[in-house]
Protein backbone atom coordinates (compact mmCIF):
# COMPACT_ATOMS: atom_id res chain seq x y z
CA UNK A 1 0.00 0.00 0.00
CA UNK A 2 3.07 2.31 1.30
CA UNK A 3 4.69 1.90 -2.08
CA UNK A 4 1.43 2.06 -4.36
CA UNK A 5 1.01 5.44 -2.54
CA UNK A 6 4.41 6.21 -3.10
CA UNK A 7 4.30 5.37 -7.01
CA UNK A 8 1.21 7.22 -7.37
CA UNK A 9 2.72 10.76 -5.96
CA UNK A 10 5.67 10.03 -8.06
CA UNK A 11 3.75 9.80 -10.99
CA UNK A 12 1.41 13.10 -10.17
CA UNK A 13 4.80 14.65 -9.35
CA UNK A 14 6.35 13.58 -12.69
CA UNK A 15 3.00 14.50 -14.25
CA UNK A 16 3.41 18.74 -14.69
CA UNK A 17 7.18 17.50 -15.94
CA UNK A 18 5.89 15.68 -19.11
CA UNK A 19 3.22 18.42 -19.51
CA UNK A 20 6.12 21.11 -19.41
CA UNK A 21 8.10 19.24 -21.61
CA UNK A 22 5.48 18.63 -23.84
CA UNK A 23 4.39 22.32 -23.93
CA UNK A 24 7.43 23.33 -24.91
CA UNK A 25 8.14 21.04 -27.51
CA UNK A 26 4.85 22.58 -28.97
CA UNK A 27 5.46 25.97 -28.32
CA UNK A 28 8.98 25.37 -30.07
CA UNK A 29 7.26 23.73 -32.78
CA UNK A 30 4.71 26.60 -33.53
CA UNK A 31 6.97 29.49 -33.60
CA UNK A 32 8.91 27.18 -36.02
CA UNK A 33 5.59 26.72 -37.62
CA UNK A 34 5.13 30.73 -37.27
CA UNK A 35 8.57 32.20 -38.81
CA UNK A 36 8.13 29.47 -41.50
CA UNK A 37 4.67 31.09 -42.28
CA UNK A 38 5.83 34.26 -42.29
CA UNK A 39 9.33 33.44 -45.06
CA UNK A 40 6.93 32.08 -47.52
CA UNK A 41 4.97 34.61 -47.62
CA UNK A 42 8.25 37.13 -47.36
CA UNK A 43 9.76 34.69 -50.28
CA UNK A 44 7.06 35.08 -52.36
CA UNK A 45 6.83 38.90 -52.15
CA UNK A 46 10.65 39.00 -52.41
CA UNK A 47 10.91 36.99 -55.60
CA UNK A 48 8.58 39.28 -57.20
CA UNK A 49 10.52 42.40 -56.07
CA UNK A 50 13.77 40.65 -57.82
CA UNK A 51 11.49 39.67 -60.66
CA UNK A 52 12.14 35.87 -60.04
CA UNK A 53 9.14 35.52 -59.95
CA UNK A 54 6.32 37.13 -62.62
CA UNK A 55 4.36 40.37 -60.68
CA UNK A 56 0.86 38.94 -60.03
CA UNK A 57 -1.49 41.66 -58.19
CA UNK A 58 -3.32 39.32 -56.66
CA UNK A 59 -0.51 36.69 -55.24
CA UNK A 60 1.49 39.91 -53.90
CA UNK A 61 -1.72 41.53 -52.07
CA UNK A 62 -2.37 37.73 -51.08
CA UNK A 63 1.21 37.31 -49.65
CA UNK A 64 1.02 40.70 -47.69
CA UNK A 65 -2.80 39.93 -46.17
CA UNK A 66 -1.07 36.56 -44.88
CA UNK A 67 1.77 38.55 -43.16
CA UNK A 68 -0.82 40.98 -42.06
CA UNK A 69 -3.20 37.87 -40.28
CA UNK A 70 -0.32 36.50 -38.98
CA UNK A 71 0.80 39.62 -37.00
CA UNK A 72 -2.32 39.50 -35.34
CA UNK A 73 -1.16 35.97 -33.36
CA UNK A 74 0.27 36.70 -29.84
CA UNK A 75 3.58 35.32 -30.69
CA UNK A 76 5.45 36.23 -27.36
CA UNK A 77 2.92 33.67 -25.68
CA UNK A 78 5.16 30.96 -27.18
CA UNK A 79 8.30 31.83 -25.91
CA UNK A 80 7.71 30.25 -22.52
CA UNK A 81 10.06 29.77 -20.20
CA UNK A 82 12.79 26.76 -21.08
CA UNK A 83 12.98 27.25 -24.58
CA UNK A 84 15.60 29.55 -25.00
CA UNK A 85 18.54 27.96 -26.97
CA UNK A 86 20.44 25.74 -25.09
CA UNK A 87 17.49 24.68 -23.46
CA UNK A 88 15.63 23.50 -25.90
CA UNK A 89 16.99 21.41 -28.90
CA UNK A 90 16.80 23.49 -32.22
CA UNK A 91 15.94 26.56 -30.61
CA UNK A 92 17.92 30.13 -31.67
CA UNK A 93 15.97 32.26 -29.07
CA UNK A 94 18.51 33.96 -27.06
CA UNK A 95 18.16 34.80 -23.05
CA UNK A 96 17.56 38.19 -23.84
CA UNK A 97 14.00 37.68 -24.96
CA UNK A 98 13.29 36.41 -21.34
CA UNK A 99 15.17 39.77 -19.67
CA UNK A 100 13.34 42.41 -22.06
CA UNK A 101 9.69 40.43 -23.00
CA UNK A 102 8.66 44.31 -23.14
CA UNK A 103 11.06 44.90 -26.08
CA UNK A 104 10.42 41.96 -27.21
CA UNK A 105 7.03 42.38 -27.60
CA UNK A 106 7.29 45.88 -29.29
CA UNK A 107 9.15 43.97 -32.36
CA UNK A 108 5.81 42.25 -32.74
CA UNK A 109 4.05 45.30 -32.43
CA UNK A 110 6.57 46.62 -35.01
CA UNK A 111 5.75 43.90 -37.37
CA UNK A 112 2.34 44.40 -37.15
CA UNK A 113 2.55 48.46 -38.23
CA UNK A 114 5.10 47.53 -40.97
CA UNK A 115 3.05 45.20 -41.76
CA UNK A 116 -0.83 47.14 -42.06
CA UNK A 117 -1.62 48.79 -45.21
CA UNK A 118 0.94 46.73 -47.53
CA UNK A 119 -1.67 44.25 -49.04
CA UNK A 120 -2.87 47.39 -50.89
CA UNK A 121 0.55 48.72 -50.66
CA UNK A 122 1.88 45.95 -52.79
CA UNK A 123 -0.89 46.19 -55.81
CA UNK A 124 -0.36 48.50 -59.15
CA UNK A 125 2.76 47.29 -59.91
CA UNK A 126 6.03 45.01 -59.09
CA UNK A 127 7.76 48.35 -58.22
CA UNK A 128 5.25 48.91 -55.57
CA UNK A 129 6.51 45.72 -53.30
CA UNK A 130 10.34 46.91 -52.34
CA UNK A 131 9.32 49.73 -50.29
CA UNK A 132 6.94 47.56 -48.49
CA UNK A 133 8.88 44.38 -48.44
CA UNK A 134 11.78 47.01 -46.94
CA UNK A 135 9.90 48.41 -44.33
CA UNK A 136 8.54 44.41 -43.59
CA UNK A 137 12.14 43.03 -43.96
CA UNK A 138 13.75 45.75 -41.71
CA UNK A 139 11.43 44.94 -38.75
CA UNK A 140 12.54 41.34 -39.41
CA UNK A 141 16.40 42.51 -38.64
CA UNK A 142 15.35 44.76 -35.63
CA UNK A 143 14.34 41.94 -34.11
CA UNK A 144 17.41 38.70 -35.19
CA UNK A 145 19.78 41.29 -34.31
CA UNK A 146 18.53 41.45 -30.74
CA UNK A 147 16.75 37.74 -29.84
CA UNK A 148 17.96 35.38 -32.54
CA UNK A 149 21.27 33.56 -32.10
CA UNK A 150 23.91 34.30 -34.80
CA UNK A 151 25.63 30.77 -34.72
CA UNK B 1 72.44 54.86 -35.37
CA UNK B 2 72.39 58.65 -35.45
CA UNK B 3 69.10 60.51 -36.94
CA UNK B 4 71.38 62.87 -38.82
CA UNK B 5 71.88 59.69 -41.07
CA UNK B 6 67.94 59.95 -42.37
CA UNK B 7 66.87 61.87 -45.53
CA UNK B 8 63.28 62.22 -46.48
CA UNK B 9 62.45 60.04 -48.95
CA UNK B 10 59.08 60.16 -50.89
CA UNK B 11 57.92 56.47 -49.59
CA UNK B 12 54.00 56.63 -50.18
CA UNK B 13 52.83 57.02 -53.84
CA UNK B 14 49.56 58.67 -54.31
CA UNK B 15 47.68 55.84 -55.34
CA UNK B 16 48.28 54.23 -52.24
CA UNK B 17 47.73 57.12 -50.09
CA UNK B 18 44.41 57.51 -51.78
CA UNK B 19 43.70 53.68 -50.96
CA UNK B 20 44.72 54.19 -47.21
CA UNK B 21 42.34 57.18 -46.21
CA UNK B 22 39.94 55.55 -48.74
CA UNK B 23 39.71 53.12 -47.23
CA UNK B 24 39.71 53.82 -43.63
CA UNK B 25 36.75 56.13 -44.39
CA UNK B 26 35.21 53.40 -46.18
CA UNK B 27 35.79 50.97 -43.37
CA UNK B 28 34.73 53.19 -40.55
CA UNK B 29 31.84 54.07 -41.93
CA UNK B 30 30.76 50.66 -43.38
CA UNK B 31 31.39 49.15 -39.84
CA UNK B 32 28.89 52.25 -38.16
CA UNK B 33 26.31 51.46 -40.54
CA UNK B 34 26.55 47.93 -39.70
CA UNK B 35 25.97 47.82 -36.16
CA UNK B 36 24.17 50.90 -35.94
CA UNK B 37 22.68 51.84 -39.63
CA UNK B 38 19.40 51.61 -40.62
CA UNK B 39 17.90 48.27 -41.08
CA UNK B 40 17.60 48.46 -44.71
CA UNK B 41 21.20 47.83 -45.69
CA UNK B 42 21.50 49.78 -49.03
CA UNK B 43 24.57 51.48 -47.81
CA UNK B 44 26.46 49.16 -45.91
CA UNK B 45 26.06 47.09 -49.22
CA UNK B 46 27.26 49.65 -51.77
CA UNK B 47 30.31 50.83 -49.53
CA UNK B 48 31.35 46.94 -49.20
CA UNK B 49 31.35 46.42 -52.35
CA UNK B 50 33.74 50.10 -52.92
CA UNK B 51 35.82 48.13 -50.29
CA UNK B 52 36.06 45.33 -52.57
CA UNK B 53 37.40 47.21 -55.53
CA UNK B 54 39.67 48.81 -53.32
CA UNK B 55 40.77 45.36 -51.69
CA UNK B 56 41.24 44.38 -55.29
CA UNK B 57 43.39 47.42 -55.87
CA UNK B 58 45.53 46.87 -53.13
CA UNK B 59 46.23 43.25 -54.25
CA UNK B 60 47.22 44.67 -57.77
CA UNK B 61 49.94 47.13 -56.27
CA UNK B 62 50.94 44.83 -53.76
CA UNK B 63 52.08 42.70 -56.76
CA UNK B 64 53.44 45.26 -59.40
CA UNK B 65 53.13 48.52 -57.40
CA UNK B 66 56.07 50.66 -56.63
CA UNK B 67 58.51 48.97 -54.10
CA UNK B 68 57.30 49.97 -50.97
CA UNK B 69 53.92 48.28 -52.01
CA UNK B 70 54.79 45.33 -52.92
CA UNK B 71 54.23 42.31 -50.41
CA UNK B 72 57.49 40.89 -51.44
CA UNK B 73 59.39 43.50 -50.12
CA UNK B 74 58.04 44.10 -46.68
CA UNK B 75 56.64 40.61 -45.81
CA UNK B 76 59.44 39.24 -43.88
CA UNK B 77 60.05 36.04 -41.74
CA UNK B 78 59.64 35.62 -37.81
CA UNK B 79 63.62 36.30 -37.73
CA UNK B 80 63.34 39.95 -39.21
CA UNK B 81 60.01 40.43 -36.94
CA UNK B 82 61.76 39.34 -33.82
CA UNK B 83 64.37 41.56 -34.70
CA UNK B 84 62.18 44.65 -35.21
CA UNK B 85 60.72 43.53 -32.11
CA UNK B 86 63.67 43.45 -29.92
CA UNK B 87 64.23 47.26 -31.03
CA UNK B 88 60.34 48.67 -30.94
CA UNK B 89 60.88 50.03 -27.21
CA UNK B 90 63.92 52.23 -27.87
CA UNK B 91 62.73 55.67 -27.61
CA UNK B 92 63.79 56.72 -30.71
CA UNK B 93 62.20 56.83 -34.41
CA UNK B 94 62.69 54.09 -36.67
CA UNK B 95 63.16 56.04 -39.75
CA UNK B 96 61.94 52.52 -41.85
CA UNK B 97 61.37 52.82 -44.89
CA UNK B 98 57.42 51.46 -45.66
CA UNK B 99 56.54 49.04 -43.73
CA UNK B 100 58.15 47.51 -41.06
CA UNK B 101 58.52 43.39 -40.64
CA UNK B 102 56.07 43.70 -37.68
CA UNK B 103 54.24 46.65 -39.89
CA UNK B 104 53.25 43.88 -42.41
CA UNK B 105 51.83 41.59 -40.10
CA UNK B 106 49.30 43.97 -39.46
CA UNK B 107 49.25 45.27 -43.20
CA UNK B 108 48.40 41.11 -43.64
CA UNK B 109 46.00 40.63 -40.84
CA UNK B 110 43.89 44.07 -41.71
CA UNK B 111 43.94 42.58 -45.46
CA UNK B 112 42.81 38.87 -44.59
CA UNK B 113 40.50 40.37 -42.15
CA UNK B 114 38.54 42.75 -44.71
CA UNK B 115 38.97 39.79 -47.16
CA UNK B 116 36.87 37.58 -45.02
CA UNK B 117 34.54 39.91 -43.99
CA UNK B 118 33.70 40.92 -47.92
CA UNK B 119 33.60 37.06 -48.50
CA UNK B 120 31.05 36.51 -44.94
CA UNK B 121 28.35 39.46 -46.32
CA UNK B 122 28.02 38.55 -50.04
CA UNK B 123 26.94 35.48 -48.99
CA UNK B 124 25.12 36.16 -45.77
CA UNK B 125 21.39 35.38 -45.59
CA UNK B 126 20.10 37.37 -42.24
CA UNK B 127 16.33 36.02 -42.86
CA UNK B 128 15.13 39.05 -43.40
CA UNK B 129 14.35 39.20 -47.39
CA UNK B 130 16.07 42.61 -47.91
CA UNK B 131 20.19 42.06 -46.67
CA UNK B 132 20.43 39.19 -48.67
CA UNK B 133 24.04 39.48 -50.00
CA UNK B 134 23.78 39.04 -53.63
CA UNK B 135 26.06 35.64 -53.79
CA UNK B 136 24.03 33.78 -50.60
CA UNK B 137 21.95 31.68 -53.15
CA UNK B 138 24.87 30.39 -54.34
CA UNK B 139 26.34 28.69 -50.90
CA UNK B 140 22.98 27.18 -49.80
CA UNK B 141 20.56 28.04 -47.03
CA UNK B 142 22.79 26.69 -44.06
CA UNK B 143 26.10 28.32 -45.15
CA UNK B 144 23.99 31.66 -45.72
CA UNK B 145 22.78 31.52 -42.23
CA UNK B 146 26.26 30.65 -40.32
CA UNK B 147 27.97 33.62 -42.64
CA UNK B 148 25.91 36.20 -40.89
CA UNK B 149 27.39 35.01 -37.63
CA UNK B 150 31.16 34.55 -38.73
CA UNK B 151 30.50 38.30 -40.65
CA UNK B 152 29.82 39.42 -36.55
CA UNK B 153 32.91 37.83 -35.67
CA UNK B 154 34.57 39.75 -38.91
CA UNK B 155 33.47 42.82 -37.26
CA UNK B 156 34.99 42.45 -33.70
CA UNK B 157 38.04 41.50 -34.98
CA UNK B 158 38.46 44.26 -37.43
CA UNK B 159 37.70 46.44 -34.69
CA UNK B 160 40.46 44.94 -32.87
CA UNK B 161 42.79 45.86 -35.67
CA UNK B 162 41.68 49.12 -35.79
CA UNK B 163 41.91 50.09 -32.73
CA UNK B 164 45.49 48.52 -32.36
CA UNK B 165 46.88 50.10 -35.48
CA UNK B 166 45.55 53.37 -34.07
CA UNK B 167 47.27 52.90 -30.87
CA UNK B 168 50.64 51.90 -32.11
CA UNK B 169 50.53 55.31 -33.89
CA UNK B 170 50.09 56.81 -31.14
CA UNK B 171 52.76 55.05 -29.22
CA UNK B 172 55.28 55.73 -32.45
CA UNK B 173 54.04 59.46 -32.05
CA UNK B 174 54.52 59.27 -28.15
CA UNK B 175 57.27 57.32 -27.05
CA UNK B 176 59.43 56.98 -30.53
CA UNK B 177 58.95 60.73 -31.60
CA UNK B 178 57.89 59.21 -34.97
CA UNK B 179 55.06 60.92 -36.69
CA UNK B 180 53.83 58.04 -39.10
CA UNK B 181 50.61 60.01 -40.13
CA UNK B 182 51.86 62.56 -42.06
CA UNK B 183 54.14 60.42 -44.33
CA UNK B 184 50.67 58.81 -44.93
CA UNK B 185 49.48 62.04 -46.10
CA UNK B 186 52.22 63.78 -48.15
CA UNK B 187 54.09 60.13 -48.97
CA UNK B 188 57.38 61.54 -47.64
CA UNK B 189 58.93 60.23 -44.92
CA UNK B 190 62.72 60.38 -42.71
CA UNK B 191 64.21 57.46 -43.50
CA UNK B 192 67.55 55.33 -42.79
CA UNK B 193 69.27 53.17 -45.60
CA UNK B 194 69.36 49.74 -44.40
Amino acid sequence: MRLATSAAICLFAALPVIATAQSAEDALEARHGYMKMLAINMGKLSAMAKGEMAYDEAAASTAAANIVALTQYDVPSLFIEGTAEGEAEGSEALPAIWENPDDFATKFTELADAAAGSPEAVMGGQDNIGPALQKLGGTCKACHDDYRKKD
Amino acid sequence: MSADQARRVRIWDPALRFFHWALAALVVTTWILGKFGPNVMTLHFWFGYAIIALLLFRLVWGLVGPRSARFASFVRGPAAVLGYVRHLGRREPSHWPGHNPLGALSVIAMLAALAWQVGTGLISDPDDFINVGPLADKVGGETAGDAVGWHHWGATAILILVLLHVAVILFYRVWKNEDLVGPMLTGWKWVRKR
